[in-house]
């Protein structure tokens, strides 16, 4: 599955019969049913279903990624710190996860790609700054645990500096669990940049995303249905996959001596 | 009038004076509901200047003339008038015994007070433009008179205006909405706040306004007809886009609805299971205004590539067809409509060539704003990819109608921005000097275009008594425009609106939104 989705991110876009942005139809406001040339149909400005869609593959697991590497480099320096040094240091970050948690997650990003111009760029950091505190609350409850493991005390007890222990003692450990939120975080990203989009604040047009595609369908959702479901499916099919990675990485781990 | 949405729904007749009988058939009571995506900007008739703020101004306020279904003039407040032989000087008879809707009496005096305050600049009414034609007016904005000495009520029920120079236009200004009779003392003390305490003549009062929620008309017991209106009230729903709207239109939650593309093939087909489909004339041209402030938009060049490059037909494809490509600004139907102004036809070709020439073959960025209903930003992805097919990297913006119309004025800001205007009383200059005359800039011309002898040509034609020498003048201006080029002409609607099977008396007209005075419901089952 996920082979499936790589392809069609990698070279998908050669594989796009037509431009996706250029109207190709015979005519426009009347979206044609799916049909050959067109295999999954034509939207009201004449534009090609399966070549958007094999283009907003490409988009929508960039900003998938990225955005989830941006969330997790968050996440992991925040929780590890404040699972490794304590005290204050814990007291303030985890003070500071929560008030991020008390924002729901999408106002929140309505509210960040309000204040800055929406482009691909701002939606990675914006994902990324919504999505962090899941992330660095399970890094820094993996951190407690590991700072009182012996191997940990001892190198501490060797003189190893701080950075050299995070580094080579406690995150080569958490490593196991932050490839499952990864994969995990990735369906979320998915998700968020979906609505994002949907709500006509994602990356702006001509780029053709999942979630504007959805919402450009919707007006026509009675007369055209395809226009939705296959933009829709895409979606699904997506957060399945990267959901599934993360349950057979979980798996995996367990089944680990 | 500025038009908020092209889908809006417009206009009904409301016969003044030789009052029609009782329609046969109608029925008294029910309220009205409609929809719509914003707030309405203002109920104050001194500032409102766009369809919006028009459709419940002219619920609340009359004017003394007004227009009938052939855009003719008619009678309201004034029963009758003369004019001088030198068409310098007016006397209006009003109509007597009417009152506000608080039970005071509407006299000659608020009249005056209401041109007086349109005239005042601390009001900062757009309409101001409109009137400064009458005697002493220049003095009373300078701040150097008291009051417009040309303005003068001799009774309760008589007024007379005197002008500085003939303006054959003069009657049709007084039907603007901007020449409302308000309670000039009232409307004096609130100030900015009249617009939350409005108080006027017309068959309707405000009973309640919540911005962001709704506002509520309901029927105004002092209305001097009294067989009218039939309606008890009209309930406008803010906070609901035109796809909402049908939604709620098709499960009987609203009475009446512009019609989405997507759904408006089968409704033309069959309106029947629907509604009632009813189209109407327009005196409409929508455009994209060029900042002609912005470069490279201030190179004349640019803005005509721009306009080569976009496929107009396509828009009106996009729209179903509701509409004509515009070749000029002044739309089909108006007086001095000319069919042989040429407007620029679909041709990249020209267009790069254009922009080779003025320096940019390898194009360049800019931002196209929009109030951003569904269909707005269809058509904005639409130019978006023909401007791209020629170099040029457009993006697109969405702003709230509101905020949309602050920006446009504002110098140097907005690069491209959609809009539309509509005609408040059918003559040239309604287009022509309005939008563009460079005297403008602060009222109605957001593309801060200015051409000195377009100007000229334009304050030469204002003289002119006889109609055709005028509609020639504006027509050798219209040219001289159309070849600057300070928007994109996009195309002239065609309106096409919804009603529940209930509804009865509803026309569109071509100079006023939505009037309801005339519109019936049938009773409940």
């Amino acid at each position: 599955m996920g082979a499936f989705l790589v392809v069609m991110a990698v070279v998908g876009p050669t594989l796009a019969p037509f431009d996706p942005t250029a109207p190709v139809a015979a005519h426009l406001a009347e979206p044609s049913p799916p049909g050959a040339p067109f295999y999954l149909g034509t939207d009201d400005l004449g534009r090609d279903v399966l070549s958007r869609l094999l283009y907003g593959a490409r988009i929508s697991l960039l900003v998938g990624l990225v955005a989830m590497v941006v969330t997790m480099a968050i996440g992991t320096v925040v929780g590890l710190s404040a699972g490794y040094f304590g005290g204050m240091v814990d007291v303030v970050l985890m003070r500071l996860t929560d008030v991020m948690l008390a924002f729901p997650g999408l106002l929140l990003a309505v509210a960040l790609v309000a204040v800055m111009r929406p482009n691909v760029w701002t939606i990675f950091v914006v994902i990324g700054l919504v999505s962090w505190t899941g992330v660095a609350r399970v890094v820094r409850s993996e951190t407690l645990s590991l700072r009182e493991r012996d191997f940990v005390v001892a190198a501490r007890a060797m003189g190893a500096s701080h950075g050299r222990i995070l580094l080579r003692h406690v995150l080569p450990n958490v490593a196991p669990t932050l490839i499952v939120i990864a994969a995990l975080s990735t369906s979320g990203t998915i998700l968020l940049d979906a609505g994002l989009s949907f709500l006509g604040i994602g990356v702006p047009p001509p780029t053709p995303t999942w979630g504007r595609m959805i919402q450009e369908a919707s007006s026509y959702y009675r007369v055209a249905p395809w226009l939705m479901a296959f933009p829709g499916l895409a979606v699904l099919y997506a957060v399945l996959t990267f959901n599934l990675i993360a349950y057979g990485l979980a798996d995996q781990g367990r089944g680990a001596p | 009038m500025l038009l908020a949405l092209v889908l809006l729904p417009a206009c009904r007749r409301d016969p003044p004076l030789d009052w029609p009988a009782r329609t046969p058939g109608s029925q008294r009571g029910g309220v009205l509901r409609l929809a719509g995506a914003d707030d309405v900007p203002t109920l104050d008739p001194a500032l409102g200047y766009d369809s919006r703020s028009w459709t419940f101004e002219q619920h609340l306020f009359e004017t003394l003339v007004t227009y009938d279904d052939a855009n003719g003039l008619v009678p309201l407040l004034a029963e009758r008038w003369d004019i001088s032989e030198d068409q310098r000087h007016y006397r209006f008879e009003l109509v007597p015994n009417v009152t506000f809707s608080d039970g005071t009496p509407l006299t000659a005096a608020d009249a005056v007070g209401s041109l007086e305050r349109v005239l005042d600049p601390r009001t900062r009414s757009q309409g101001a433009e409109y009137y400064r034609g009458i005697h002493g007016a220049r003095d009373f904005i300078a701040g150097t008179a008291p009051g417009v000495v040309g303005l003068a009520a001799p009774d309760a029920t008589t007024l007379t205006i005197a002008l500085d120079e003939p303006d054959p236009l003069f009657l049709e200004k007084l039907a603007l909405l901007f020449a409302s009779v308000v309670p000039a003392e009232r409307a004096r003390r609130l100030g900015d706040d009249f617009t939350d305490q409005p108080l006027g003549s017309g068959p309707f009062v405000l009973r309640e306004w919540r911005r962001g929620e709704r506002l509520v008309l309901a029927r105004n017991p002092r209305y001097r007809r009294p067989d009218r209106p039939y309606l008890d009230g009209i309930v406008e729903s803010t906070g609901v886009n035109s796809e909402l709207a049908w939604l709620q239109f098709l499960s009987d939650e609203i009475d009446v609805a512009g019609i989405p593309p997507a759904d408006f093939p089968a409704v033309r087909r069959d309106p029947s299971p629907v509604g009632q489909l009813v189209r109407g004339p327009t005196l409409w041209t929508t455009y994209i205004g060029l900042n002609c402030q912005m470069p490279p938009l201030d190179d004349r060049r640019v803005r005509q590539a721009l306009n080569y490059a976009v496929n107009k037909e396509d828009v009106v494809a996009l729209l179903n067809g509701r509409g004509v490509p515009a070749k000029g600004i002044v739309p089909p139907g108006m007086p001095g409509y000319a069919s042989d102004v040429t407007g620029y036809p679909y041709d990249p070709e020209r267009a790069r060539a254009l922009l080779r020439a003025a320096g940019h073959e390898d194009g360049f960025s800019t931002e196209l704003w929009t109030q951003g209903s569904d269909l707005d930003l269809k058509i904005g992805q639409k130019i978006q990819h023909d401007l791209s097919a020629v170099g040029v990297t457009m993006e697109i913006k969405q702003v709230a109608w509101s905020s949309f119309l602050e920006a446009i004025r504002q110098p140097r800001t907005v690069p491209l921005f959609d809009l539309g205007w509509s005609a408040d009383f059918p003559d040239p200059s309604n287009f022509l000097d309005v939008l563009f005359h460079s005297s403008r800039w602060d009222a109605n011309n957001h593309t801060f275009y200015a051409n000195a002898e377009f100007d000229r040509l334009l304050e030469h034609a204002r003289t002119l008594p006889d109609r055709v020498a005028r509609n020639r003048e504006y027509l050798t201006a219209e040219r001289l425009l159309v070849d600057d080029a300070p928007v994109i002409l996009l195309y002239h609607p065609i309106s096409y609106v919804m009603l529940q099977p209930r509804v009865h008396g509803y026309t569109i007209h071509a100079l006023l939104p939505a009037r309801f005075t005339e519109v019936w419901l049938d009773p409940e089952p």
